[in-house]
């Protein structure tokens, strides 16, 4: 297990390595920066200027391992529009939005996998019949649209819940389950699918001819190898709702990243974008990372082929 | 009587009908005793096994008229009671050691899970009596194998352990569904030694279902043929071998490499093929493959035992089947 996690490391380090030269190379991608920021009345003795201050006018690789030692260094540049270190803000911002995404999780968490084992369980009755129906309502309402729902019914009809901000716990909640509600079909699905074969399997028939008690028989000997996709998947949906917390947090006017980096590609603060591209890209090989090491926990299958390899 | 069976039906409905898969079979078993069911595929032999279990498909009808273990009755039983009697008193194995052990979780945790399920025992105790039966199955470093995968073994080990975990808890009874028929021939021939080796230590009653008739002679205290959802003969192992009086028995002994003859030469098999049994069948189920079929044959035929002669259900008279196993299966037989 111990080799397993050294190795997969290790390729998520390369991995980080490659994602953070891409977020690197974004700053180009919007035409010389130099320019840029020199602005439309800037002269080419301007933009001169600042690409020799900013080092535009060094070589690609060296701008990369001044920018990437800099940014492990906690320095992330300055922001062209708060004027302040885009660190100052960057951090903050990112708390916001990760307890905002890890709280939509558990609730995403909370609703999939007991509604997509009972599903299993009871397989076309009106349990079943509800999971899907709460799935395919899942799917297919917009994040925004669902969210105003909310907004009206718990703030406007029924005004228990704040509409916007993030000061307290009772503000995370409408934003939690608008995102939490995005996730949850997905991994209802694979968990309902995923044991609907488990309960087919041989080993499951050796564990109810051994009298292994019903429900030790759902929850440990057909779970464990139904959930073993799903944690991949869920690792892809927690990422999909970091990208749906852009207009979450925009809607209920919570100060997170997701909101930060619409502004910031509104504002052209380029600075601001890359680091957000260059911590959002980390947060995704982290997930990745974290699902293999699960995954492998979790199959022994898994681990052992990787052992080989 | 350890397991007492009578006329037990099992119908299943499908789209096309009612598939009659069992029709009105009977046995019994005693403790020390192997009875072999055998017959051809798809004859019913799994669901009767299950039915005994009650792990039938869900859509499944089990009825019988007695269906009792140990002087129990199984019909009435609720569904935990009956939990409790599964891997206790009554054991399971299956035919497929592969896709038998659950990929997830080691033997040992399988097998310790056995136990603490019926006995109220410590992890430590049901560890120590996991590593004894492992030995006691012939596998080697029991201790070392309490932490493996089913996936490191093989499928002769798996069969193995499958067997151990049937006896964890000491059963009285194994229902054995073709333990061995996926397995090297070798290797089948090492498990069955090793079943009766443990079946006459531990003195349990034994059903060992297969389709194979060189199994039957070497385990069998007692055989029930089953074809097409039947028993068209049943009796001792001995009067089955020495005296088969249903032509489905004659053909399958005919089938039997005889000693004399190469162990590589091909196994005949019988031509024709088993009646579908969707909806309602009528009489002799065999009769589009026996050679004596005659008219008569069109109408049910009823188990009988004639005086001299133990129960088959055939319209011939016992000293014609005898004239004509003779025929079949040369003298001697
Ligand atoms: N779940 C099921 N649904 C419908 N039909 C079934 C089901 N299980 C078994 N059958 C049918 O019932 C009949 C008996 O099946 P069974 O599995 O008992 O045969 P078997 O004698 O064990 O054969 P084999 O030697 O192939 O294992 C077959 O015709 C089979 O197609
Ligand atoms: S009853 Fe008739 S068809 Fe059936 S086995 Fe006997 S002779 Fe053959
Ligand atoms: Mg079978």
């Amino acid at each position: 297990m111990l080799r397993f996690v050294l190795r997969r490391s290790g390729s998520a380090l390369i991995l980080m390595v490659v994602v953070s030269f891409v977020a690197f190379m974004l700053i180009f991608a919007a035409g010389d920066p130099a320019v840029k920021l020199a602005g439309e009345a800037g002269s080419a003795a301007d933009a001169a200027r600042i690409r020799a201050f900013y080092g535009f006018d060094q070589p690609i690789y060296l701008q990369f391992l001044h920018w990437i030692g800099a940014a492990l260094h906690g320095n992330l540049g300055h922001s062209l529009y708060f004027d302040q270190p885009v660190s100052a803000i960057l951090f903050d911002r990112l708390g916001t939005t990760l307890l905002l995404g890890l709280v939509s999780f558990i609730f995403a968490l909370a609703i999939s996998l007991p509604l997509g084992i009972a599903a299993a369980r009871w397989q076309n009755t009106w349990i079943d019949r509800t999971a899907l129906i709460v799935a395919v309502i899942g799917q297919a309402m917009p994040t925004f649209w669902f969210a105003l729902l909310l907004v009206v019914m718990f703030s406007v009809i029924w005004p228990i819940l704040p509409t916007s901000g993030s000061e307290t716990w009772r503000h995370f909640i409408m934003p939690s389950v608008v995102l939490g509600y995005f996730a949850a079909p997905a991994i209802m699905r694979l968990t309902r699918s995923g044991m609907i074969l488990a309960l087919e399997t041989d080993y499951v028939r050796t564990a109810r001819a051994l009298g292994i008690a019903p429900r030790k028989v759902l929850l440990k000997y057909a779970l464990r190898n139904a959930v073993i996709p799903v944690v991949s998947v869920s690792a892809a949906q927690f990422g999909y709702m970091l990208a749906g917390s852009v207009v979450v947090e925009s809607v209920f006017a919570i100060n997170g990243a997701g909101r930060l980096a619409w502004e910031s590609i509104l504002r052209s603060d380029l600075p601001t974008v890359q680091a957000l591209v260059l911590c959002f890209s980390l947060i995704y090989v982290i997930l990745t990372f974290v699902a293999d090491v699960l995954n492998a926990w979790l199959d022994p299958r898994m681990r052992l082929a990787d052992a080989r390899a | 009587m350890l397991l007492d069976v009578q006329d037990l039906t099992i119908d299943i409905p499908t789209a096309s009908g009612v598939l009659h898969a069992v029709q009105g079979i009977s046995f019994s078993v005693d403790e020390g005793e192997t009875l072999c069911i055998v017959g051809e595929s798809g004859c019913g032999k799994s669901l009767t096994a299950l039915a005994v279990m009650d792990l039938l498909p869900r859509r499944a009808i089990r009825a019988a008229t007695s269906l009792a273990f140990s002087g129990r009755d199984l019909r009435g039983l609720s569904r935990e009671a009956m939990n409790r009697l599964r891997g206790d008193r009554i054991a399971m194995i299956f035919q497929e050691p592969m896709t038998s052990l659950n990929p997830v979780f080691t033997i040992g945790d399988q097998m310790i899970d056995v136990l603490r399920q019926h006995r109220k025992v410590s992890r430590r105790e049901a560890r120590d009596r996991a590593v004894y039966l492992l030995d006691k199955v012939g596998i080697s470093s029991p201790e070392a194998r309490l932490a493996q995968y089913p996936h490191q073994l093989s499928g002769g080990l798996r069969q193995r352990v499958m067997i151990a975990m049937a006896l964890m808890c000491d059963p009285k009874l194994i229902l054995a569904d073709e333990p061995t028929t996926a397995l090297d021939v070798t290797i089948q021939a090492e498990l069955l030694r090793l079943l009766m080796a443990l079946q006459q230590e531990f003195g349990m009653g034994l059903v060992l279902i297969t389709h194979d008739l060189g199994i039957v002679s070497r385990m069998a205290d007692k055989v029930a043929v089953m074809y097409a959802g039947q028993i068209v003969e049943s009796g001792t192992a001995e009067t089955i071998f020495n005296d088969p009086l249903h032509p489905y028995t004659q053909g399958l002994m005919a089938c039997l490499p005889a000693p004399e003859r190469q162990r590589m030469q091909h196994l005949k098999a019988i031509p024709g093929a088993v009646p579908a049994l969707v909806g309602a069948i009528e009489g002799c189920r065999f009769r589009g493959r026996c050679a004596h079929a005659q008219p008569v044959c069109e109408r049910d035929v009823a188990l009988r035992e004639p005086a001299g002669a133990h129960p088959y259900r055939c319209v011939l008279p016992a000293e014609t089947s005898r004239d004509n196993a003779r025929a079949v299966l040369g003298a001697g037989a």
